[in-house]
């Protein structure tokens, strides 16, 4: 149910305004975290919030996905190790306020799947395929357990790539850093080359999701 | 509104415009046909809340809104079961009504907001690139607390300026001799020769208006800026005449043109046109004088020092003994200055210094007496003699070494004698008739330090008391030649 066909701009709109609320939740647990651990700079910058205006990247998060291209970012949560409490190893902390995104998301998708579940267990004709409740459910699932999926992948800007950081040993730590030079051609590969071996990676990855979803409201 | 609230407004709204949205273009999506058993079965479950038949189609919709396509023709049986239950009924193809009509208007609506979003961020382009175009120049209007007074030395600089303050507050008198006063004055000397401050007095003096810039200000990254900056300047300083205009580091544009490596620097060529044009173009009566200052007179193209232009050039000369009494007593000034210092001995010492150099000078030796004073815990501040020696120390700040003859017997000890002893052992006559012998161990441009044979401990002379230095027997000189015969 990613797309509804119709228009193609209501299309990308019926899309986009649950990605919109998934990145304002992704962001929001990132600044949530790093405030949990004792950094306010996120919070002092307005960013602690499920607001997504606060969230919002002109171009990640409003014109390429409006235009149709599967790819996007929200404005980036700063996060200031240096200002972890001090019981608070800066690379633990690091790494889990990365995680926290990714884990939200996973959260919001299983909330989803949820009401779909309690949705079709309570009024089935609620949450029937094609009704507009089930199309949010349903969409919200699928992009969030993407979001999360992909926000994981161990490539720096990524979130996973900060997880990732803390197991690095010490002794690889500089051959690792050295690597972050080539990250954008690897972010490119990984986004380019599927489709041109004509596999999608995505479809892979939420394969079983949306036979969860399937598995939940016929 | 409350940010909490106003975040749960735009997420109830979002969620909202998706119902909405979903619901409104869910006709035209391609409809799922499903076998004719599943009507049949939600016919019986009684969950059908509308039918349309379309030839031998019917699309039905459930009471959740789902909505799906069979194929298969109504009996009567289900026609009569189907009214019974309150279904609507309706035959021929859906209306397109407002589902058609919304994505136009939302596209409409978006197409509209973007335009609007682009216009607005290039009007804000456009006020910016206007303000770009505005000199950046300072309007000097309350008093800078300098006067020609607290400028030591530069006594022809001063009556030059002097003479410009006067053409300003009476203009009468200059036009009835029927001269030109210069239009403008370019000061020029070394660093820290006190350009700026003669520019500030001046400020100080005239009741004429007074406009600081500094030349890079005029510098952008855009084509064209400098030169409308230029323009703007003037402008502004016809408009608020009687006005002086003061542009600081000059050489920042008035570079020769065509002087650039391979190929020459064009804005900065146009911006220097400009100025060459704005400082010839005013009329006799616009009373405006343009003061410039800059330490690369040397670069500055020639059109900018012909007659009409800054044909007035004021070179800063450095200060003579006197001058530098003068300004060193200027900056003493209002300093807790100790019984021991002898103002006219430090000015006869730092020969070749600047206005700026001493002004260093008292600031160091005072900064230095705080600090003694602390570490003393001595009750009252004052600023000692010796203060000022550590003051001139190079290593302290104090200005540059002076390379001479005591420099070059310290080298010659060390390096260039047959058999290099290390140790260059001197006996120096000094002025007073007074004999010190020992060890020359260190020197700078107004002190040497020697280190007596005899365990008296170290001794610290100035150079200025040094009439005579001769090497002791003991070290064996290669070179009879730089037998030393006083210093200069």
């Amino acid at each position: 149910m990613l797309d509804p066909g119709g228009d193609w701009l209501a299309g990308r709109l019926l899309t986009w305004i649950p990605l919109l609320l998934s990145l304002a939740v992704h962001e929001w647990a990132h600044a949530f975290c790093a405030f949990q651990l004792g950094d306010d700079t996120a919070a002092r910058l307005g960013r602690m919030t499920l607001n997504p205006l606060a969230h919002i990247d002109p171009i990640g998060t409003v014109a390429l996905p409006l235009l149709g291209v599967p790819f996007g970012w929200a404005k980036p949560v700063p996060v200031n190790p240096v200002r972890f409490r001090r019981e608070v190893r800066m690379g633990a902390g690091m790494a889990l306020a990365a995680a926290a995104g990714p884990l939200s998301n996973f959260a919001v998708a299983l909330l989803a799947v949820a009401l779909l579940a309690a949705g079709a267990a309570l009024a089935p004709g609620l949450v029937l395929d094609g009704s507009p409740l089930h199309g949010l459910l349903t969409t919200l699932a699928l992009i969030n357990a993407a979001l999360g999926v992909f926000n994981l992948i161990p490539i720096p800007p990524l979130d996973g790539s900060r997880i990732a950081d803390v197991f690095v040993p010490e002794r690889l730590r500089p051959a690792w850093h050295g690597l972050e030079a080539y990250a954008p051609l690897a972010l490119a590969a990984l986004l380019v080359g599927p489709a041109f071996l004509g596999v999608s990676l995505f479809a892979w990855a939420l394969g079983p999701v949306q036979q969860l979803l399937r598995a939940v409201a016929p | 509104m409350q940010p909490r609230l106003r975040t749960t407004a735009i997420w109830l709204g979002l969620v909202v415009a998706f119902l909405l949205l979903f619901q409104l273009t869910r006709r035209e999506a391609p409809i799922a046909t499903l076998p004719f058993e599943t009507f049949v079965e939600y016919l019986d479950q009684e969950a059908i809340s509308e039918v349309r038949v379309e030839g031998n189609a019917l699309d039905v919709e459930l009471h959740g809104g789902a909505h799906f396509r069979v194929l298969g023709v109504l009996a009567a049986a289900q026609l009569e079961k189907l009214s019974a239950l309150g279904v609507i009924v309706n035959e021929g193809p859906a209306p397109k009504g407002l589902a058609g009509v919304i994505p136009w208007l939302l596209g409409a609506v978006l197409a509209l907001a973007a335009l609007l979003f682009f216009v607005r961020k290039a009007g804000a382009g456009q006020a910016g690139v206007l303000a770009l175009r505005r000199s950046r120049h300072r309007v000097v209007s309350a008093p800078t607390g300098v006067r020609f007074a607290d400028v030591g030395g530069c006594d022809e600089a001063k009556l030059q300026l002097a003479d410009v303050v006067d053409f300003l507050a009476n203009p009468e008198r200059w036009q009835a001799a029927g001269v030109r006063i210069p239009r403008g004055v370019l000061l020029e000397g070394p660093p820290g020769c006190g350009k700026t401050l003669l520019a500030r007095a001046l400020a100080g003096e005239t009741k004429a208006r007074f406009l600081s810039i500094s030349a890079s200000e005029f510098v952008e990254m855009f084509v064209g800026v400098g030169a409308a900056r230029v323009r703007d300047l003037f402008e502004a300083a016809a408009k608020q005449a009687p006005a002086v205009v003061f542009i600081d580091e000059l050489d920042a544009i008035g570079r020769r043109r065509g002087s650039g490596v391979g190929f020459a620097n064009d804005e900065r060529e146009h911006t220097l046109n400009q100025l060459l044009v704005n400082l010839d173009g005013f009329e006799r009566h616009a009373r405006v004088v343009v003061i410039a200052a800059t330490n690369r007179a040397d670069i500055l193209d020639t059109a900018l020092l012909r007659a009409g232009r800054f044909d007035r050039r004021i070179v800063i000369p450095p200060l003579a003994r006197a001058d530098r009494l003068r300004v060193l007593e200027i900056h003493a000034r209002g300093k807790p200055l100790a019984a021991d210092v002898s103002l006219a001995a430090l000015a006869a010492l730092c020969d070749g210094a600047t206005g700026a150099d001493l002004e260093g000078l008292v600031n160091e030796a005072g900064l230095l007496a705080v600090r003694r004073a602390r570490a003393d815990g001595a009750g009252t501040l004052e600023i000692r003699h010796e203060d000022f020696v550590q003051a001139l120390h190079p290593a302290a700040g104090g200005f540059a070494l002076r390379f001479d003859q005591v420099d070059a017997l310290l080298i010659e000890s060390t390096t260039r004698l047959t058999q290099p002893t290390g140790r260059a052992l001197v006996r120096l006559t000094l002025v007073e008739g007074a004999v010190v012998e020992g060890e020359l161990i260190w020197a700078d441009a107004v002190f040497v330090k020697l280190r007596s044979e005899n365990g008296a401990g170290a001794r610290i002379v100035p150079k200025l008391q040094i009439k005579s230095i001769e090497p002791l027997a003991g070290t064996d000189w290669a070179h009879a030649e730089l037998q030393p015969n006083g210093l200069r």
